[in-house]
């Protein structure tokens, strides 16, 4: 589904010039679930937002299906991530004015395609079982519930790829659980996933594993089923 | 505040000098426009004011209330015999009078006009003019002196002592010499009644109409000790004049009164001027407060950013009163500082306003500055305290412990646009009132005046009583052969001149006295001269002999006259058609040969005078001449005042074309659109300031939702209408604070003119259009370029 070919990433700010990625060659397939791990600034967050489009490569192919990414303006990836893409980040990123439902709905308000629209920001809240916290504020809400309420807002457009940023980074261990067993079920109805995170038992988790160090893949290794 | 404070504050204006400049501009232009249109407010209630024991001077006005007359309103004019009258009537009364005329000072081969008064002897006992030089009263007891004031002494004896000079005077056409006795300070600009020469009054007085009861010959003067005695007189003052008016008035009597006004209120009776002043001092009020919501809203908005600042100061051991001062210290400083500029640019900005309103005004230092430290520390309190509130109630724990800052929430964000929506409501409203202004003054300018405005030149000096008929006569027929004169014709009343002669015209079968008519005596060729439009008969020749008042010398002979289409209607006439033909005035039959439409020859407030004109085929009594011609008409008063200088040099010469009679008619009214243009214009500057600084401040604490939108699929255009229409509401929502604020306000200030524009919907619109334009470039700008920015971005900005 995804093909990554030599995909570089350089940043460059007054006079110091930074590679966050060198030469990545990355196959991701359709209904799979990958983990990446690996140190601080190794460029994991670099590698998930390119594949999110919502950083641009410096160098190389990124061809999603059988489209080259490259060759979209900023207008057409946008419209591709509203259709294709669902992000879950570490942070949650909800939107303190909005409510819960107005946050998940949020994940179709892009869309042409958004008909349905408050069974399916039902639906998706149900399945993660935040249904009963439609109206409140973010703020009133534990982290876990947060990130539950992220993961709703990033599958309500029923996406071909869900990118998540660190999901448990900030959560009790319970709740990373939680939204883990979440992931692992959407994965097992089809989604395909790629995660970042720094918990080995989470990345276990995944059907892949690869390893950063910076800006390279150094490890790849498939789980043990 | 301690170190660490004032340090604090030194680096978040010196940090965020952008966020400054709006904070600190915008306040200080707030200031600058209040300070000015606050000084023009203090000017315009000075009135006399500079004369000592103003308090306790009063002036008997006359006070007309006919039906349909063009005399009705207050005039300060009374009848030269009514302090004698009322000396008569009661005993112990306290009063002077004086007569302002112009007078010719005549030198070798010239004469110059000068505002001369005929001063009862008394005079500076009960009006006590600041002398500069002699002693004033003894001056007015000898009928051969006369006072000047500084500028006319400079003026005629530049360089040496004017006392004991004699000075040459035509008065009411009679010349004579006078000593210079004294010289009175001049009279400031805040002054009612101008002169510059002062006589005493010749007694008795040679005019015939001296105790007619309706003429206005002086301005009556009474000194009470206090308001209650002042009252005590103005209320017995109805039996006076039903008592002692009727002799001359008859019935007419009940439609006269003679309030007792203070002096000081003399000025602002003129009709529409308190008006103007009340607006134009609400201007710079609203605009003050403009620039106060401004800088509450950047202040607050700013002071959330602040909240791990204080958070710490918390930890740290500062308390909340510790931090309320704090807070209030920066504000004083800031306020402080803006006042200082302000103060600066209201002096800088004092010339150009002087020039557009036609105004002297002087920034005095004395009262300014206080006011100025009084107004800061209002300000600050208002600016400081809601933050420092705010702030010092921030949990110091969770502000610490979250990631993002409080900024006072919803409710925070729900204040902030309702301030919003206060500042443009105010310049939507301005800005409706500047157009309406601008237009109205244009529609005076260039409105259809029942005459042909232009290429009429006005020689008022004809109607010079110094002047002999043999002058006028050689002057007219000189005038005659110039090249590119049309046209001449003689009247009484001229565009901005009347001789405010009226009388009631009885019309047959009704039993009152009938309409107060103007009447106006004209020459020959008048109505084809001015283009005037004849709406029904015919206009007066030679062939009727009884067109002719010359023939008809006795007031109970008939003549025929032409009226205006306002004296039909008031005769009672349906249609001009209907009046030709028709006789009026019982005593004395009028024949109405012909109707013509109503011609404004003054203000545009008021309505056109019912008009009676008499042909006469000589010259008019005092006829003023008016010339049309072509070509350029000042070229043609260079002309004119050459001839004028060989056939009557000892008379000053004064000619003005039509349009510049008639612009004193508009200058005050194009004064004030001018400083409500600038006023309005400036208070429409802050708001936008304001709405910058705010967009520009919630665009910044957006850029993280801007991100997770674009991370979901939203495109550019999506963000900026997002960021746009948030700001578009408040705006939308302003409009109908706006509207009915601006309607009523222009509606009243219309209602003063009798020839006004309609108050069109397209000016609302229009103004709310501009300011949707105004608000959406404003904001649109910081909305473009956080919509291009990066998402990946966006999401790590916090």
């Amino acid at each position: 589904m995804i093909r990554l070919q030599n995909i570089q990433r350089r940043y460059v700010s007054d006079e110091v010039e930074t590679t966050a990625l060198h030469d990545i060659d990355l196959h991701v397939a359709e209904g799979e679930f990958l983990a990446i791990m690996g140190p601080s600034g190794c460029g994991k967050s670099t590698l998930l937002n390119t594949l999110g489009t919502v950083d641009r490569p410096t160098g190389g192919r990124y061809l999603f299906g059988d489209r080259d990414l490259a060759a979209l303006d900023e207008k057409a990836l946008a419209k591709f991530r509203g259709q294709t893409l669902g992000f879950v980040f570490q942070s949650f990123n909800l939107i303190d004015e909005l409510t819960i439902e107005e946050n998940v709905a949020l994940g179709l308000a892009y869309r042409a395609d958004a008909g349905n629209r408050r069974a399916r920001v039902a639906a998706a809240m149900d399945k993660v079982g935040i249904a009963h916290r439609a109206h409140h504020f973010p703020h009133q809400l534990s982290g876990g519930q947060q990130q539950r309420a992220a993961i709703a807002r990033a599958i309500v457009g029923d996406p071909k790829l869900i990118l998540a940023d660190e999901p448990t980074g900030n959560l009790d261990t319970a709740n990373g659980e939680q939204v883990m067993n979440i992931l692992s079920g959407l994965n097992a109805e089809g989604a395909t996933i790629v995660m970042v995170t720094h918990s080995p038992s989470h990345a276990d988790m995944a059907k892949r594993r690869i390893d950063m160090l910076d800006g390279r893949i150094v490890a790849s290794a498939m789980r043990d089923i | 505040m301690n170190r660490s404070a004032l340090l604090s504050l030194y680096r978040s204006l010196t940090r965020h000098r952008l966020y400054a400049a709006l904070n600190i501009g915008g306040l200080a232009v707030g200031i600058a426009v209040f300070l000015v249109l606050g000084l023009y407010v203090r000017f315009e209630t000075s009135y006399e004011k500079w004369l000592p024991d103003h308090d306790k001077l009063y002036v008997v006005e006359e006070y007309w209330n006919q039906p349909g007359s063009p005399a009705n309103g207050y005039s300060t004019g009374t009848m030269g015999g009514l302090i004698d009258e009322l000396r008569e009537d009661f005993p112990g009364i306290v009063g002077t009078r004086m007569q302002v005329m112009d007078a010719n000072v005549i030198r070798p081969g010239s004469a110059t006009s000068e505002a001369f008064g005929y001063a009862d002897p008394d005079f500076l006992d009960v009006v006590p003019l600041p002398m500069a030089r002699g002693d004033g009263r003894r001056a007015l007891r000898d009928p051969s002196a006369v006072l000047v004031d500084e500028t006319t002494a400079g003026k005629y004896y530049s360089g040496v002592d004017p006392i004991g000079r004699t000075i040459t005077l035509a008065v009411m056409g009679k010349a004579a010499n006078y000593r210079i006795a004294g010289v009175f300070r001049d009279l400031p600009k805040a002054t009612v009644q101008r002169f510059s020469i002062i006589a005493r009054m010749p007694s008795p007085h040679p005019d015939a109409m001296w105790r007619h009861w309706g003429s206005e010959r002086v301005m009556t003067w009474l000194r009470f000790d206090t308001p209650a005695d002042a009252a005590r007189l103005a209320g017995q003052l109805r039996g006076f004049v039903d008592r002692r008016g009727a002799k001359d008035l008859g019935d007419v009597t009940k439609q006269l009164s003679l309030p007792v006004t203070p002096v000081t209120d003399l000025h602002l009776q003129t009709p529409g001027r308190k008006l103007t002043m009340t607006t134009l001092g609400l201007v710079g009020l609203l605009t003050l407060l403009i620039a106060i919501v401004n800088y509450v809203n950047l202040a607050t908005a700013r002071a959330g950013l602040r909240a791990r600042e204080v958070a710490m100061r918390k930890v740290l051991g500062a308390d909340r009163g510790a931090l309320v001062r704090q807070f209030l210290g920066e504000a004083v400083l800031t306020v402080a500082l803006a006042a200082l500029i302000g103060l600066i640019l209201a002096e800088l900005g004092l010339p150009l306003v002087n020039s557009a309103g036609g105004l002297s005004l002087v920034m005095p230092y004395g009262l300014v500055v206080p006011a100025l430290i009084g107004l800061t520390l209002i300000v600050a309190l208002i600016a400081g305290l809601y933050p420092a509130v705010l702030l010092s109630r921030f949990p110091a724990a969770a502000v610490l412990a979250s990631a993002r800052s409080p900024g006072g929430g919803r409710a925070g964000t729900r204040v902030r646009e309702a301030l919003v929506v206060f500042q443009f409501a105010l310049a939507i409203a301005f800005t409706v009132g500047t157009t309406v202004l601008v237009a109205q003054t244009q529609h005076v300018r260039s409105t259809d005046l029942g005459f042909r405005r232009d290429g009429l030149v006005i020689v008022g000096s004809t109607a010079d009583s110094a002047l002999d008929k043999a002058q006028v006569a050689s002057f007219l027929q000189e005038v005659r052969r110039l090249p590119g004169v049309r046209m001449v014709t003689t009247s009484d009343s001229t565009p901005g001149y009347s001789t405010g002669n009226s009388a009631n015209v009885e019309v047959p079968g009704r039993s009152d006295s009938g309409p107060s008519l103007q009447w106006i005596t004209v020459g020959p060729d008048f109505f084809p001269t001015f283009g005037f439009r004849l709406l029904a008969g015919r206009l007066p020749d030679a062939a009727h002999r009884l067109d002719d008042m010359r023939n008809a010398p006795k007031d109970s002979d008939p003549v025929n006259i032409l009226v205006n289409r306002r004296a039909a209607g008031l005769l009672g006439f349906a249609t001009p058609m209907a009046a030709v033909g028709r006789t009026v005035g019982n005593g004395a039959p009028r024949t109405i040969i012909g109707v013509v439409d109503d011609a404004r020859f003054f203000s545009p407030r008021d309505p056109v005078n019912g008009t009676v004109y008499y042909y006469a085929s000589g010259q008019a009594q005092f006829p003023r001449t008016t010339l049309r011609v072509e070509g350029d008409p000042r070229r043609m008063v260079e002309q004119l005042r050459a001839i004028w200088r060989r056939v009557a040099p000892q008379v000053p010469f004064s000619a003005k074309t039509a349009t510049q009679d008639l612009q004193d008619y508009y200058k005050a009214d194009e004064r004030a659109a001018r400083l409500f243009g600038i006023g309005a214009g400036l208070a429409v500057l802050i708001g936008c300031v304001g709405l910058w600084g705010l967009a520009s401040f919630n665009t910044a604490r957006r850029v993280k939702e801007v991100g997770i939108r674009k991370t979901l699929g939203a495109s550019s255009a999506d963000i900026v209408k997002l960021l746009v229409g948030q700001f578009l509401r408040p705006v939308l929502i302003a409009n109908l604070l706006a509207w009915p604020l601006a309607f009523v306000a222009m509606r009243a200030w219309l209602a003063g003119f009798d020839d006004r524009i309609a108050l069109s919907p397209l000016y609302f619109v229009g103004a709310s259009l501009l300011a949707l334009a105004i608000a959406v470039l404003t904001v649109l700008g910081q909305s473009l370029r956080a919509s291009r920015a990066a998402p990946a971005w966006a999401l790590r900005h916090d």
